[in-house]
């Protein structure tokens, strides 16, 4: 009787759980069609990030958190720097300071930089830059 | 001889202090500035401060960062 009881129970619950789950909305990640969303994107998911900008593949800034001239000169000087360092184009750099820690990321014909907090999770912001960059790229930003 | 409980006490707190201090060291070692750079098929390479190429991804972070302005919680500060 009481396993009776178990089974009758957990089919409720299952039943109440699938109502509920058939009004509940989807929720689908942020879809980013453009380079300022991105930007905002990334400055809303990432609160140790100071700031970023995201290029074209020809080095064009499509998006920025400040001024697009002085992160665009910036940017193109670091990755300059990390392409002449080993000889060849980076897939990504990681520069960390005394003062912060910049970041160059290539994905999908396009590039990121960003600067963050000192002693941040790598990883974490290489995943984010990188997804973001995916997404992008897949919505046809930089291409036109 | 089974030792003193004070002596098993010392030695126990002495040891948790070392592994501290080891910890702090490796930490420090870790924090250090560095440059290092990925390659497509999982190369990488790092670059030493004083060499030319890490002078040059130095100074070029340091604008980088120069640009994206202070830490945010000094900027929040008031």
């Amino acid at each position: 009787m009481p396993q009776t009881m178990t089974t009758v129970s957990q089919e409720l619950c299952s039943r109440v759980t699938l109502a509920i789950l058939a009004d509940v909305s989807p929720v689908a990640a942020p879809t980013l069609s453009d380079a300022g969303r991105a930007v905002s994107y990334l400055e809303e998911i990432s609160p140790e990030m100071r700031g970023c900008a995201i290029f074209s593949l020809e080095g064009e800034v499509l998006a920025a958190s400040g001024d697009d001239d002085r992160w665009g000169e910036a940017g193109r000087d670091l990755l300059a720097a990390a392409d002449a360092a080993g000889g060849e184009p980076v897939a990504h750099a990681h520069v960390a300071t005394g003062d912060g820690e910049a970041f160059c990321v290539r994905e999908s014909g396009l590039t990121a930089v960003a600067v963050t907090e000192r002693f941040t999770l790598a990883s974490l912001m290489l995943f984010d830059m990188r997804i973001t960059l995916r997404q992008l790229a897949a919505a046809g930003a930089g291409s036109e | 001889m089974t030792a003193k409980p004070h002596r098993l006490l010392l030695d126990r707190v002495s040891s948790y202090a070392d592994e501290a201090a080891a910890y702090i060291r490796r930490r420090r070692h870790l924090r250090k500035p560095f440059a290092r750079t990925y390659y497509p098929g999982g190369r990488s390479a790092a670059f030493a401060a004083d060499s030319e190429e890490g002078r040059a991804l130095f100074l070029a972070a340091s604008r980088l960062i120069e640009v994206a302005g202070p830490p945010r919680r000094v900027r929040s500060a008031k």
